[in-house]
């Protein structure tokens, strides 16, 4: 009590060394809680990031194998006796091509085992098949055939899908487990034009390409209706609920001398639709692409290896969108970097102008200190009490400087972070325009590759608090610092020396 | 060294000094201060240190109010070695020094710093700020004086501050160096006054290190010191 009352008495007669020693540490806790508010929200936002963004496996071809293979059969040399024979490398080839073939033909058991897994929070696949029709005409400008991969090559939801193969079939019947595994359209590369995607995952229902409907002069609500051309009689009729069309990029053209898109034959529906058709014809060569939403990225490696352990072919590997997530959130980690430098430079300089200061403040309170030494004060006490008036006015400078630091950190976060924001509130609406719906009727917060707008507001609540609390350990940290010079000038003064220099 | 007036008076030994010696730490093996210094001091009595310039008053001072432990010899306070007492609760409640500079601290009252001095002795006082203004008036300084800062106090005020900070706590002996060096011949002799009522009507140990003739007269002991006494 006593000490508390000295060191009041002390801040109270001597405003001006107080105040200037306040002053310094609220520009120094100003600058910590703007730094520390700008890292908390970048950090939240990619946190959110990384909730929104999840973690979605796909297993596709191993080419690192593949090249691995081919090499060994490579042509010999000149050296004849050191080279397989044509022969021999025939057969190699085509036991690769057999094993390939095989192993890329992922089951849906293999997905439905793969998937159990605990690192996995839920899976989903599409199935292609090839079909003809007789009442629809093919858009192809001038081969019969088609070459087909399960949709669209440049899909970034289907890259990697086991198997892109040359199909004689007219058309690509595509089937989705659910509505996230449409990543055409999610990423935008499909947009409805007419009708909308049907949610019912059960229905016989479809989307078509428009330049099929033009071609065909099919509109929302008519009926197509398509067969296995091994078994013309197992055959599906479907009702076109939409038209999308495909970005008309030169880049997203399976060929660049087509004068259709790659998608004009596609035909989108769901696996409900694929399955009736399978379990008509056992034989139907079906291409499952799969993929799987893990629980966490730090799950990777080990969903690998588990998936390798369950039997997945050397042909084939886990691959993630883990790149594509952490470079959309690069920019946000490095204005979290731009913070803590910041923070770390403000700390630094803060902290050595405010042992200085003290130095300073402490060198001119000799004559007291040697006059309370003479009296009798214990050194503990001493060096208690000047901590003690060094807390309270860095306690109020914290809070001033908090007050302050938070009305400047919210505008400063927010600009630093607003492109982010904005970006990504664009990209929800442009998902939802690409499946034919509003925003507000559909459900893509948690569509693969989109963010929810929604998670950002909490933006604005920059100074929490965490950063309250990390200031205050900071203030503290500080003032235990500043308090070291008191404590060492407190400990080598002689009360003799300091009353005889006095005299 | 002299004796200056014995008294028959019986009083009880507050403090012993046996042969005590001291030398500045980098002065030569030989070169003392103060050399095999013996003396008693004894309760309700004042005593005067006088000597010359460098002949160690200053540092005889330092050596009895604990502030100076380099020395040689025994400082003995009611039976027990300096060496063995927490030097800091002896200055803050055995002995009260009053300085030539009054040291006071220029931020606090007058009031202030004498609660402080009550404060660090961890004194059971009930009310602490009416002591003080007693303490104040008992060396004549007017109450209303409390409330002002020590440096709005003329020299022999502040002097009168000290000597009421030194007496807050009821100490044994009160030790004043030079007490009256800064002040004039009337607030001399009126400071001196209260350290003999202090002595002779309190109890009191008053040992006061002077150039003064005037003090030399006026206490009950005088102890001479000769520079390099070896």
């Amino acid at each position: 009590m006593t000490i508390l009352k000295n060191a009041w008495l002390s801040i109270t007669r001597n405003k001006g060394r107080n105040v200037q020693i306040g002053i310094i540490i609220m520009v120094i806790a100003i600058g910590t809680s703007v730094a520390l508010a700008i890292r908390n929200s970048a950090k939240s936002l990619i946190d959110s990031y990384e909730d929104q963004y999840e973690i979605e496996a796909t297993i596709g071809v191993n080419r690192d194998t593949m090249k691995e293979n081919m090499k060994d059969m490579a042509p010999p040399s000149t050296d004849s006796s050191s080279g397989s024979t044509s022969t021999e490398r025939s057969e190699k080839m085509d036991d690769m091509r057999s094993a390939f073939s095989e192993a890329s033909n992922l089951t849906v058991d293999e997905i439905n085992s793969y998937g159990d897994s605990d690192y996995v929070k839920s899976y989903y696949y599409s199935l292609s098949v090839g079909l003809d029709s007789s009442s629809l005409t093919k858009a192809s400008s001038s081969s019969s055939s088609t070459t087909n991969a399960g949709g669209n090559n440049n899909s970034k939801g289907m890259t990697g899908g086991p198997g892109t193969e040359t199909s004689t079939t007219d058309f690509t019947l595509v089937g989705y487990s659910s509505i996230s595994a449409m990543s055409d359209f999610v990423s935008g590369n499909y947009t409805i034009t007419d009708g909308s995607v049907s949610d019912d995952l059960t229905s016989n229902t479809c989307v078509i390409n428009e330049e099929l409907a033009t071609l065909n002069n099919l509109s929302v609500g008519d009926t197509i209706t398509l067969y296995d051309s091994d078994s013309t009689t197992n055959t599906i009729t479907l009702t076109i609920t939409g038209i999308f069309s495909e970005n008309d990029s030169s880049e997203s053209s399976s060929s660049g001398m087509s004068m259709f898109t790659s998608s004009a034959n596609t035909i989108i529906t769901n696996t409900n639709v694929i399955n009736t058709l399978t379990n008509k014809d056992s034989s139907l060569k079906v291409t499952t692409t799969p993929t799987f939403i893990l629980t966490s990225k730090d799950d990777i490696d080990a969903f690998t290896s588990e998936v390798e352990s369950k039997g997945l072919s050397s042909y084939l590997t886990v691959s993630t969108n883990l790149d594509q997530i952490e470079s959309s959130t690069e920019t946000i980690s490095n204005v979290s970097g731009f913070a803590l430098t910041f923070l770390i430079v403000i700390l630094i300089i803060g902290g050595i102008v405010l042992f200085v200061i003290n130095m300073i403040n402490i060198r001119e309170r000799k004559y007291e200190i040697g006059v309370l030494r003479t009296i009798g004060m214990k050194k503990s006490t001493l060096t208690l009490q000047f901590i003690c008036e060094l807390s309270i006015v860095s306690i109020v400078a914290l809070i001033v400087g908090a007050i302050i630091g938070a009305s400047v950190s919210i505008p400063v976060s927010n600009a630093l972070l607003a492109n982010e924001i904005s970006s990504q509130s664009n990209k929800t609406s442009e998902v939802a325009s690409n499946f034919g719906m509003d925003k507000q009727n559909g459900n893509f917060d948690h569509v693969n590759g989109v963010a929810n707008t929604q998670a950002f507001d909490s933006i604005n609540a920059v100074v929490d608090i965490k950063v309250l609390a990390e200031l205050l350990l900071i203030g503290l940290l500080l003032t235990i610092i500043s308090s070291i010079a008191a404590l060492v000038s407190i400990q080598r003064f002689s009360p003799l020396t300091i009353l005889k220099e006095r005299s | 060294m002299k004796k200056n007036k014995i008294e028959d008076k019986k009083s009880e030994n507050v403090l012993t000094l046996s042969n005590v010696s001291y030398r500045y730490y980098d002065a030569e093996p030989d070169e003392y201060v103060l050399k095999d210094i013996s003396l008693t001091f004894d309760e309700g009595k004042t005593y005067a240190i006088r000597g010359r310039s460098g002949s160690g008053k200053t540092t005889l001072l330092s050596l009895i109010s604990g502030l100076e432990t380099t020395y040689e010899g025994d400082i003995i306070y009611r039976g027990t070695n300096l060496r063995k007492i927490d030097l800091d609760e002896y200055r803050s409640r055995d002995i009260g020094i009053v300085f030539q500079s009054y040291n006071l601290l220029p931020h606090l009252t007058a009031v202030e710093n004498i609660i402080l001095s009550m404060d660090i002795s961890k004194i059971n006082v009930e009310d602490k700020r009416k002591k003080a203004l007693d303490l104040m008036e008992s060396v004549g300084l007017k109450r209303e004086q409390g409330d002002r800062r020590v440096l709005k106090l003329s020299g022999g005020e502040q002097q009168r501050v000290a000597i009421a900070r030194s007496l807050s706590y009821n100490p044994n002996m009160i030790i004043a160096d030079e007490p009256t060096g800064n002040l004039d011949k009337e607030t001399e002799d009126e400071i001196l006054q209260i350290l003999t009522r202090l002595a002779h009507d309190e109890n009191k140990c008053v040992i006061i290190v002077t150039h003064s003739k005037n003090v030399a007269e006026i206490v009950d002991v005088c102890y001479e010191l000769k520079k390099n006494d070896k």
